[in-house]
């Protein structure tokens, strides 16, 4: 059990990395990687609602959805528990961590419109996966999103320096950069045989 | 009347060119690069979208004055959640073989920024029919740009085009596989902008990008 | 009766609900992520209904406990002073942001209200009235480029053809300038620049402009050379440049360095100017800004940032021909005998002012261009001496 575990945390944040490989969340991609500070900040974010949205998802989805045969309600009720979440968080980080708060400021409720948010309680539910199995996905994306984040930022803030031609400035050019990590990350495809 | 006619014309034009979304506003690029891999699936995603959002923006439009604004944004993400439904199921049912390979970027149109933010700043403000003709033009652009992607991406990347090959020898592999996406996706973007630049006097590029 | 009344209504209304459902819209069909069913139960509509009604209640008791529990007492005040900043973010006045700014003027009493350098005045009085605060008239101050040596008046030691960034270019050898303390014309300031006050000139130095710069001193962080230096707007005569080489290296290497000859030191009437390792640098707050010593350097090092002088202008009936004038005069313009009225030769009057601060009978007046409307007046009186 805990094989399967391990390769599905792997599995999500290398191999079939949610940026690279599925190609979501990359609104926020892009948004947030032009400084490398808003990256670390949301990468953070990202992963912490991401574990305890999964989490809330699985419950409701497991004890309350498939008893009741309701699964056709997957993706209006995980969106809404998303955003309920997320806008607790809201609040409760503009009174505890106010400084993070106003750092992240919009990247916050961005993140209820991001892709990976969403696939990843319909890709538990899909799957019927156990707890600990969703929690290894949602950590292993959150890890792979943060990684993928954290190479962008690093990139794009030397970008800046660079001789882009006018028309590919901006994101035509972040694009190409991001097919070439994506290329590159192909390279873990051997990794593990599923 | 006239003046209504030339709105339409407008908000039409706006959709497909002025505020295509994909190439323009640069919003929901997710799926742009993710289904673009055969054409195929790149129209029935852009149909897909453009149902949903001719029917958000329809539906917003209708109860635009019995949502309070305070809890505008969750009701629209429900009323979006409820149409996806709709799209998920009816296409898992006639379009079973092209659902299997797509079916979750189908339920993550609900995740879309254009379709909730057409629905906040068009919709909610204004009648029935144009709300509906801005969400049929939206989705229309967005169609049409997702077709442009599934052109490029297929013809390069598998010979073909809508499953009819057409080139005989070994196609370039690495277009249709993620990396390929993201190429086009860029390449198509720059050339777009430089169109537009060079034909159009826009601005496209030039730093930015969201 | 009741019972049987709600029993009745309840049986009419899952009949007409199912027909509507299961005929007049079509079955759902096979395939899909979700079993198939040949005809929807009443049942799964009443749970659906039912889940989302208790998950939409639970939320919305949830949220209204949370806002209300973790409720932010937000000073109106500190929106109010939030609205009248610009909203650059530029750090200037010491805070995190314009928020941080507007939160610490209102919430600290010891914050001043005068801390928004690009806001000036303005805003300053703006925050003053909010707040209860005096603000005191800030000096405005400005950026101001420490180098004349673009290229065409500079020697290089090497081509340089790295990134065009003045950062990148320090990393090899310290630049490609032969002058240690010269400014590398990549533009990192321009680029550093939040108010795009900054513009490169045709020699590869960079201009600062007077209405937009807001001495927020995001350049002078910048510059790997240290060559801006935050000033205040009011003292416009500046030695342009930071070069500490001894004369002879300096005039090797440019053409207007300071060579540190002396001659700016002598000049000044008010002793404003010192020499220290071989650069002359004016105390400004000793400074009259007469613009002598521009006059004087043999290099042009100095710099006169005042766009036009005005010029001195004996009023005739009041002079009494005191004759201070044309002792203190250092450009000998002021011409006539003692006890006879005085003149001052137009060409020569590099309007430093001191023959209008010495005149007892305060007989001169120093006068902007001629186009203005004490200009004409001014002609028109010289027209009838």
């Amino acid at each position: 059990m805990f094989e399967k575990v391990l390769t599905i945390f792997i599995a999500s944040a290398l191999i079939n990395n949610f940026v690279f490989s599925r190609y979501l969340g990359l609104c926020i991609f892009f948004g947030v990687t032009k400084k490398m500070e808003t990256s670390i900040g949301m990468s953070f974010t990202f992963t912490a609602v991401m574990l305890i949205g999964a989490a809330l998802s699985w419950f409701i989805y497991t004890y309350v959805m498939v008893p009741f045969q309701l699964g056709f309600l997957k993706i209006v009720i995980f969106i809404g528990v998303v955003a309920a979440f997320v806008q607790a968080a809201d609040t409760i980080m503009k009174k505890v961590t106010p400084a993070l708060y106003y750092k992240l400021g919009i990247y916050l409720a961005l993140i209820v419109t991001n892709c990976i948010i969403l696939a990843v309680p319909l890709i538990n539910a899909e799957e019927h996966y156990s707890l600990f199995e969703s929690m290894a996905l949602a950590l292993g994306s959150g890890l792979g999103f943060s990684l993928a984040l954290i190479i962008m930022a690093s990139i794009r803030e030397k970008l800046d320096l660079a001789d882009v031609p006018k028309s590919f400035q901006g994101l035509p050019i972040s694009f190409v950069l991001t097919g070439l990590i994506a290329l590159a990350f192909l390279g873990f495809s051997g990794m593990i045989t599923l | 009347m006239t003046t209504d006619k030339v709105n339409y014309g407008t908000i039409i034009k706006n959709g497909i060119f002025g505020e295509n979304p994909v190439f323009r506003l640069a919003l929901s690029l997710c799926p742009a690069v993710a289904v673009t891999s055969g054409v195929k699936n790149g129209f029935l995603m852009g149909v897909a979208v453009l149902f949903v959002m001719t029917m958000v923006n329809g539906t917003v439009s209708l109860l635009r004055n019995f949502i309070s604004p305070k809890v505008r944004i969750p009701s629209y993400m429900f009323i979006i959640a409820t149409w996806v439904t709709v799209t998920d199921l009816v296409m898992a049912a006639y379009a079973r073989d092209v659902y299997k390979q797509m079916g979750l970027y189908i339920m993550l149109i609900v995740a879309f920024a254009i379709v909730l933010s057409r629905a906040e700043m068009f919709a909610s403000k204004n009648k029935l029919i144009p709300s509906m003709v801005d969400g049929a033009a939206m989705g229309m652009g967005f169609l049409l740009a997702l077709v442009l992607l599934g052109i490029f991406r297929e013809s390069l990347g598998k010979g073909s085009l809508w499953g009819y090959k057409f080139v005989d020898s070994k196609p370039l592999l690495i277009m249709i596989m993620p990396t390929g996406g993201f190429f086009a996706m860029g390449l198509m973007m720059g050339w777009l902008n430089w169109v537009d630049r060079k034909f159009f006097g826009g601005t496209g590029g030039g730093g930015g990008g969201h | 009766m009741f019972e049987q009344i709600s029993q009745l209504f309840q049986t009419a209304f899952t009949h007409i609900l199912s027909a509507f459902i299961n005929k007049l819209v079509p079955l759902v069909g096979v395939g899909g992520s979700v079993e198939s069913v040949e005809v929807v139960e009443i049942k799964t509509i009443v749970y659906a209904v039912a889940l989302l009604a208790v998950l939409g209640v639970i939320f919305g008791i949830a949220l209204a406990m949370v806002a209300a529990r973790f409720v932010v007492k937000v000073d109106p005040k500190v929106d109010q002073v939030r609205e009248t900043l610009p909203g650059a973010n530029c750090g200037a006045c010491g805070f995190a942001g314009c928020m941080g700014y507007a939160e610490a003027v209102v919430g600290n009493p010891d914050v001043a209200p005068n801390l928004c350098a690009p806001g000036k005045s303005a805003v300053a009085e703006k925050i003053a009235q909010i707040t209860g605060k005096a603000a005191s008239a800030v000096d405005p101050k400005i950026a101001r480029v420490f180098c004349q040596g673009g290229r065409g008046k500079s020697q290089r030691k090497f081509i340089y053809s790295g990134v065009m960034d003045c950062t990148a270019a320090v990393l090899a050898a310290g630049g490609d300038k032969s002058c240690d303390f010269g400014c590398l014309g990549y533009a990192t300031c321009m680029r550093a620049c939040p108010f795009d006050a900054i513009t490169m000139s045709d020699d590869s130095l960079p201009i600062i402009s007077k209405e937009k710069c807001t001495a927020c001193g995001k350049c002078v962080a910048a510059c790997p050379k240290q060559v801006i230096e935050l000033s205040l707007m009011s003292k416009a005569v500046v030695i342009s440049c930071h070069s500490r080489d001894k004369g002879v290296d300096t005039k090797k290497k440019c053409q207007v360095g300071c060579i540190g000859c002396g001659i700016c030191v002598r000049t000044c009437p008010v002793d404003a100017i010192k020499l220290e390792n071989n650069l002359a640098r004016i105390d400004h707050t000793k400074c009259i800004t007469c613009g002598l010593c521009v006059k004087k350097c043999p290099t042009s090092a100095i710099h006169d940032y005042i766009p036009v002088r005005p010029k001195a202008f004996i009023h005739a009936e009041i002079c009494a021909g005191i004759d201070v004038c044309a002792k203190v005069c250092p450009v000998s313009a002021i011409s006539g005998d003692v006890k006879a009225v005085h003149a001052v030769d137009q060409a020569k009057c590099i309007g430093c002012g001191m023959c209008e601060a010495r005149c007892p009978k305060k007989a001169i007046e120093m006068v902007q261009a001629p186009s203005s409307a004490a200009g004409k007046h001014v002609e028109k009186e010289m027209a009838a001496v």
